[in-house]
Parts: structure tokens; sequence; C-alpha cells
């Protein structure tokens, strides 16, 4: 049943890869929006046939591969994967079909048919590592990623493409390193004869191992995420990369980070996460401080988004942490609305690059000027700007507000920093809009194109998403709620608890007020 | 045999608009001489005379009629009197017969006002209420800018004067008693505070001078669009001079302000003061509304105490010749209901022309907004030259010293564009739109 989430893109790709040359790049397009729309469809029907009830996994497949090597060809969902892969799917979707419109780029898509190649290998690469259940499978499309992310960044990147392009590929393959590692030490050492995620038992492993795994685990998710100090690759490959790249690479590649850290940190060491919690509030209120302050700083509003895209992770660590059932739902809704957000910004930052030929924020003014601006491009980055920003009505809201309320009982202080981080990010959208937006439109340069009904078709989706997913919250939270509530259970130990006592209450029951304090947690040796 | 070109009596003009001044010494217009900018201008001069033929005889109805009426709900709804008016300087029993227009209201506007935009024959106050109308807005603008820069070009100018004196109290004193007489309540307050009463009365004889300059304006744009769709004018310069040959002929025309109640006229402004339509409307109306007005709300901050605001008034900069047009559209602001009137009455050329450019259909009031201001600099050209001919010597005269003079004239006049919000830079090229 999970099967078609891989192999129609994997299959669409080599097909539109190797397709006849006299095909024109029109008819391309369509054929990549038709392949790309076969998954999202199949996604759809799949989130028909969930079961909300069961928190375990789901519509399993199971074809054996190499059996000595432990590897074989497992899929199965949950809660936390499904929304991830509708999401991915979504993206592509909407990337394909936007891309060659004219709206994100000024010329024509250069070499379409590698481009719809790769990104619907992109596809294929998430849905097979969000789906997978056996370690080196993930790894498998893991890794695959890497690939066409790298070739999308130094093909139909910017100025600086080689550079980022590079940076990202080392960063990315050392990530790739780390969880391998972590992968073969976690089979190798809990003496399993398979990767497969269902046989993996770590209870026996002495603590201090387990630790040393989870950290191999988090440094290696948390450069994709990625974590700050590990961050340095972003900025560099988001603003390079053209929007369609950029749309992928925060929406789609980032979760990958947040995901992989769920299911194989928190999910195979759900005890040893909750000793690394603090620090991990700590490292995310870091992030989204960080993220806001530094995109405060920028005068390139793509650059600026970048930015913020670091912060806005950091809620979903901030509600790993926290590891209470809502702060879980969190995370998750958070994982989902960051990307619907985070890929309209991106989209409508492209827009107005590609007509009006700059993201210079000094440059830029008065676009919702009716007439000769962009008045619906304009209107729509508001809206971005306030999802982002956490404004009620829209999922950015409910995502965030499940975090804070989840965490704060937890993790008082990295809490409230995240909420001032919030406050932060009303600022700079504050700034960018006030200094893109309004203000009077320059008389000798604005001529700029009109953008069609046809280009704001993707940023129109997007938002009317994100505003009935803002005002049907439960549309978000009730594919994760069943499952985040099953890994909460799995940690043995209760953990501390803010010295307020206030309880999280979730729809399945109440977390118990904890009392002992994370070094006083001991080791089962 | 080529014989050399006669050595100019003269040497060239260092003034930053050199090229604009040596143009206007060779009989030329601010605006360059191109068909494309013919066409445009003479385009528009057609749309702007529509409206301006509802503008004047509105103006002169509330002048005259509607006066001090305390709740002027209805006074953009004209009575058939004045919608039918004869024009002073159209149709066979015309003052002055030298332009060919019809003397009532011009069949165009007379569809407009049946139908509105909606092209539906409604009850009026419904298309009033839609605001589906004659942007009379507009006009009321112009004549407060007027109102509020009084004092222009004075002692050439004495109807601001004029409006000072005790005759001119005397006179409105005995129009404001009869309009409000059986009206206690209004005489009450007009006991109270007459200085406002009378500063109304003066905006009303302001309503008046800028109809009667309207009132020969509409049929001079007219008949130029007439002229331009036979085939006449030949250039920019020819357009010009047609309006420069115009303010000589009304020159004289009076000024006046006349009131009436019941069935008595009172003389406000009596014809016999002697306000002529050159001095004591036209050129404080270029003045006033080309150059000078005020900022428009919601276009831009303005904070007069970061001297943003010239503290001098005669310094004010915010006319069409300095307007950014981008704004059109945005917001109620008079430029917008000008192009907005504009709009309903282009010949079918410009609108096919504003269709090749830009974003054709979207943005027409922009660019209908700058085709305006561009026409707008040849009709100031014609009265720069205009000035010059009353006040100062021929193009062609022969004496050094006289050019001279003109030289100097003529950089005075484009000293008020050196500023950078001016757009005379922006007219010189075709890609302003």
């Amino acid at each position: 049943m999970l099967s078609p989430l891989i192999w129609l893109p994997l299959v669409g790709a080599i097909a539109l890869g190797f397709a006849p040359g006299s095909l024109t790049s029109k008819w391309l397009r369509y054929g990549a929006i038709a392949i790309a729309s076969l998954p999202l469809l199949w996604v759809l029907f799949l989130f028909t046939q969930f079961d909300l009830t069961q928190s375990g996994m789901q519509m399993q497949e199971y074809l054996p591969w190499i059996q000595t090597l432990g590897i074989n060809y497992s899929l199965a969902t949950d809660g936390l994967s499904l929304p991830l892969v509708g999401l991915s799917n979504l993206l592509v979707f909407l990337v394909v079909f936007g891309t060659d419109g004219g709206a994100i780029s000024k010329e024509p898509l250069k070499r379409p048919r590698l481009f719809y190649a790769l990104v619907l290998l992109i596809s294929a690469g998430m849905a097979g590592a969000l789906l997978a259940q056996n370690l080196l499978l993930f790894f498998l499309f893991y890794e695959l990623e890497l690939i066409p992310f790298y070739l999308l960044i130094v093909v139909w990147g910017g100025q600086k493409r080689d550079y980022a392009g590079m940076k990202f590929l080392i960063y990315t393959a050392v990530s790739g390193v780390l969880i391998l590692a972590a992968f073969l030490a976690i089979v190798w050492l809990s003496g399993s004869g398979s990767f497969d995620y269902g046989e993996i038992a770590l209870d026996d492993l002495p603590q201090r191992t387990q630790l040393i795994l989870l950290t191999l685990l988090l440094v290696g998710f948390g450069i994709k995420i990625p974590l700050i100090p590990l961050h340095t690759w972003l900025p560099d490959a988001y603003v390079e990369a053209s929007t369609p790249t950029a749309i992928l690479l925060g929406g789609v590649l980032a979760k990958l980070g947040t995901y992989g850290l769920t299911r194989f940190g928190v999910g195979l060491f759900p005890e040893t996460w909750s000793l690394v919690t603090p620090g991990v509030a700590l490292i995310a209120a870091m992030c989204v401080m960080y993220g806001a302050l530094a995109a405060i700083a920028q005068k390139d509003i793509k650059r600026m988004v970048a930015y913020s895209s670091i912060g806005h992770m950091g809620y979903v660590m901030l509600g790993l942490a926290a590891f209470t059932p809502l702060s879980m739902v969190g995370a998750v809704s958070q994982m989902v609305s960051h990307g619907l957000i985070l890929a309209l910004l991106f989209y409508i930052v492209g827009v107005i690059e590609a007509k009006v030929g700059t993201r210079e924020l000094d440059v830029l003014n008065g676009l919702l000027n009716p007439i000769r601006g962009l008045p619906l491009t304009s209107s729509l980055l508001v809206l971005a700007g306030m999802a982002s920003a956490g404004i009620p009505g829209m999922v950015g809201f409910v995502s965030e507000f499940l975090v804070f309320q989840g965490s704060f009982p937890v993790f008082p202080l990295p809490t409230l920093l995240c909420v001032v981080g919030t406050g932060l990010t009303a600022v700079y959208f504050v700034i960018m809009l006030n200094r893109t937006c309004f203000g009077r439109l320059d008389a000798k340069t604005a001529y700029y194109p009109r953008v069609s009904l046809k280009e704001q078709l993707p940023a129109l989706g997007l938002t009317a998403l994100i505003i009935w997913l803002g005002l049907q919250p439960g549309w978000l939270v009730r594919w994760s709620e069943s499952t985040t509530a099953a890994l909460v259970a799995q940690a043995p130990v209760e953990r501390p608890l803010a010295q307020t006592g206030a309880q999280a209450v979730v729809g399945h029951g109440t977390m118990a007020p904890l009392a002992i304090a994370p070094d006083l947690v001991t080791s089962p040796n | 045999m080529n014989l050399p070109a006669p050595k100019p009596l003269i040497s060239p003009s260092q003034h930053p608009h050199a090229e604009i001044i040596h143009r206007l010494e060779a009989g030329g217009s601010m605006l360059p001489d191109t068909p494309e900018n013919l066409m445009q201008i003479i385009g528009i001069y057609k749309a702007y005379a529509v409206p301006m033929d509802f503008y004047w005889r509105d103006l002169l109805y509330i002048g005259e009629k509607v006066f001090l009426d305390p709740l002027p709900i209805f006074k953009y709804v004209i009575s058939d009197e004045y919608l039918q008016r004869h024009n002073h300087y159209a149709g066979d029993d015309a003052d002055l017969r030298i332009w060919r227009g019809r003397a009532n209201v011009h069949p165009e506007l007379e569809e407009f006002i049946k139908k509105g935009e909606l092209n539906r024959n409604l009850p009026t106050w419904m298309h009033h209420f839609w605001h589906d109308r004659v942007n009379m807005e507009f006009a009321e603008a112009c004549m407060r800018a007027m109102l509020w820069h009084r004092h222009m070009y004075a002692p050439v100018n004495k109807f601001d004067a004029y409006l000072d004196s005790d005759e001119y109290k005397a006179n409105a004193d005995r129009a404001i008693r009869a309009y409000f007489k059986g009206n206690p309540a209004m005489l009450g307050l007009y006991k109270l505070f007459p200085d406002m009463f009378l500063e109304q009365c003066r905006q009303a004889s302001y309503y008046a001078n800028l109809g009667l300059f309207w009132e020969v304006m509409a049929p001079v744009f007219f008949e130029m669009s007439d002229i331009y769709d036979e085939g006449g004018f030949k250039g920019v310069p020819d357009a010009m001079n047609f309006l420069v040959n115009g303010i000589f002929a009304v020159a004289g025309r009076p000024i006046y302000h006349h009131v009436y109640i019941g069935d008595e006229c009172y003389e406000i402004i009596p014809k016999s003061k002697g306000f002529t339509w050159l001095y004591e409307a036209a050129l404080p109306y270029v003045e006033a509304v080309f150059y000078r007005t005020a900022p428009f709300r919601g276009t831009k901050s303005y904070n007069a105490q970061a001297k943003q605001v010239p503290e001098d008034q005669q310094d004010f900069h915010y006319g069409v010749l300095y307007a950014d047009k981008f704004p059109v559209g945005t917001a109620g602001i008079p430029p917008t209901l000008l192009a907005q009137d504009m709009l309903h009455f282009l010949p079918p050329y410009l609108k096919e022309y504003y269709q090749k450019h830009c974003r054709g259909e979207d943005d027409m009031l922009n660019q209908l907004a700058i085709t305006f201001q561009r026409s707008m600099y040849n009709v100031t050209s014609a009265v720069i030259q205009a000035l010059r001919q009353a006040l100062l010597y021929p193009l062609d005269d022969p004496n050094p010293k006289h050019l001279m003079a003109n030289r100097k004239f003529f950089e005075a006049q484009m000293d008020r564009f050196l500023r950078p919000e001016a757009r005379l830079r922006d007219v010189q090229t075709a890609d302003y739109r």
C-alpha cells in the first residue's frame, strides 16, 4: 500500500529523465505534474485509510532483501510519518506545478528533464526515508536525497551555488557518516541480527553507550535540522538554491532531520533521551533566539526567511525535548506547519525576486500598490508573515501554542525564551513587510510584470491550507496524537517538572507530575 | 550647396535644463516633439475635456445656486438648466466663436450621466451613491488649492485682494442675509461667526472663478482633438501654439461671481470690477494646481517638523508637474479621481496604445495619469510662452539683449524644475509611462 509513494515518482523520474529529446518543456512539465499528482492523490487516499486509534505501525509491507546483512524492504507508517509524507508530496507537487510558470524564475527553466527527474527522485527518497522500517533502508533513502539536492543547488542555484552546494554536500555527508556509524553500532551492540526497526531492543545497553549513540544521532540529524552551531550550511544553501530547491530544502529535507531524531533518537532511546532533554531544550531556545535575531539583521529577504527557518525548527526541538504528549503533538504539527509556511514564504520571495529583480530590503518598496505593484503577492506575504509569527487563526499558532503549552511545565525558561522568539519573529516580519510591501513604489523602477493567477495558484493553495488548518487544527493533530502519546509512554522514568507543578493535559490523558531531577536519574547499571 | 547655419546671437545656456531652454527658445515645448507625445496629449485633452464640461457647469452651479447650503448633499446633482447651459465660447450663440464645439453638454457626458460606468439607466441618486458619476471632488480639490494658495501673481492678480475688501464683504453680507432669509438659526450663527460665513462665501467665489476658467478650456480641448482627428497639428509645438493663441484670445474674459437667490441676482463680484480670465483665473490656476497644491493624504507621510514640507507656501511642489503618478489608484486622492473620470472618455487610439504597454488594461489609470502629466507640461509650456510673449520679446528678436532677457526668463522658469521631484526629466523619454 505504501510502495507506490516510492515507486511512482521513481519510475516517473526515470521515465522523464530518459524522455525523448523532442518533448518540449511544456509537455515535460505536464508529465511531471501528472506524475507528482499520483503519489499526492495516493497519500490522500492513505489518510482516509489511516486508523487514528492505533498508535503503532500501520499499512506494513515486508519483503526480504539481503537477509544476511539484515537489510529488508520493510515499510510502514504511523502518525509521525504520515503527515510528513503528505507534506512532502504536497510540496513536491507545488514545486513541479509552480517552477516553470514564470512565477519563480525570470527565465524559462533550463534543463527541465533533469530538473523534474531530480525533484521526483527527492519525492521518492523522502517517501522511502519516512516509511522505511529498516535502519539501513532508511539510510539508503536518506543518502539518496543528498545527490538530487546537491545537483539542484549547483545546477540551478545563484551566483555562489558551487560554494553553497559543496558546503551542503560536506555537511550532509558528515551527517550521513555519523548516522551510519550510529546505526551500525546500534545493531552490533544490541546483538540484533537485523536492521529492522521493530526488532531492535536497546534496553540492555549501558546508558553511557546509549548516550554516545544518541549523541551521534543528535549531531547527525542535528546537521540536517539544523541545530546551532551545526547550521552554517543552511543560509548559504537556502539562499543560493533556486526557489523550488529552497522550498524542498526547508519544507522537506529539514523535516527528515527532526523525523529521524524522533524516530531513531527518541524512539530507540526514550530513557536516554530524557537524560539529554535539558540540553536539547536549551539548544532549541538558542536556535529560536539566534534564528530570530539573525533574521532581524538581514538585508536580503530570502536570507531572512532562511534564518527564520532555523528559529522555527527550534520549536520542533523544544517540543521533542519536553517530551510530553502535548509537546510531541506540537512538535509534529510544527514540522508540518513549518513546512507549509516556509514553502509559502520561499515561493513568495521567489515571485518577488522574479518580478522585481531583487531581494534587497533597501531596494524593495511599495509592492502593495494595487495597480503597478504586486498586490496579491504582497498580501500573501503579509499572511505568511502572520502565520510564521504565530498569529491565531493560522496553522503556525496552533503548532507553536501546542509546543509552548506542552513544554512550559517541563522547561519553563527555554519555553519562555522561545515565546520571546515568536515576538522577535513578529519583529523581523514587520521589518520585512514594512520595507517590502508598504511605502511608496519607486516610479523609476516599478515596471514589474504582472503575476498571473496561474503563478499565484501554489501560494493561494498553501495559504488556504495554512488558514484551514489554523481554523480546524483537529485535521492537523489527529494523525499524530496516538503515536506521540505511545512514544512518550515508552519512557520508563519520570522526568523533571517545573516548580510550577503545572500539568500538561492532552486528549489521551494527563502527564503525571514528575519529581526526579535529570541528574538524579540513575543508570540501570 | 548647404549654407552654414547662422551663428546664434547669444551663447548656449549653461542651465541643467539647457536642452529644454533651447527648445523653448526655438518655439518648442517642454515636451519633446514626437508623434507619440502628440498623440498622447491630444488624446488625453479630449478625455479631460468631457468631464471638464461637467466640472465647469457644476462649479458654477455650486457657486451660483448651492452657494452656502449647510447640507449640500445634492451639489453634484446638477440642475438641467446648468447642464444645458450654453458655453460662452462654443456654439452658435457664443460670445466669441473661434472654436467649433457645441454650446450645450457634450453627448458623451450626457450619456455617462444617464448610464454611468454601469451602463444602466438607474435613478440619478443610485448612480450618485454608487459613486458611478463624474468625480466633482477633483474639481473641488483644484478650487481649494487656489483658495488656499491665494494672492498668487499679486498685484497683477487683483481677485484675492478684492475678496478681503469691504466692498466684497458688503456684497457678500447682502447675499448671505438674502440666502438665509427666514432661517433664524443660520442668521443667528452668521451673527455669531460672520467670518466663517464670509470664508465660505470666498470659497463660493473661487467655485465661480474656476468654473469660468474651465468653461473656456473645455471647448479649447475639444477643438484640439477635432483638429488632430482631421489631420491637423504637425507636432507638439503646433498644439502648444494653439493653446498660446487661445490664451490670448480669451485673456480678457471677465471673472465674476453672481449668486442667484430666488428671482434675484446678487453680484458678489460684479463683472464691472474688471477681473480677467488670464490674470485672475488662468495664471493662479496654473500656479496653484500645476505647481503647488498640497501633499495628498495617503500617498506619503509628510512631517512638517522634520521639514519635509516647505515652510514657505510658495515652495510647495505637489502639483501635477511634480506628482508621482504611481499612487494613482491607491486612494481617493484627486489625481485618482481625475484619472478615473478620464478613463471613461479615452479616445480609441489612446486605449489601444495603453493596451500595448506596461500592464495594459490593468494599469491604464497609471498610464493615462502619466500621459496627463506630459500634456500638462505642454500646457505649462504654453503658459510660459504666453507670459514671455506678453511680458518680454519675440523669439526671433534680433537684439541679443532681448534674447538674453528671454533666456533669463526661461531659465528662471526651469529653475522650478531643478528639484528632484520634478518630472521634467522623466517626460523627456518615452519610457516613462
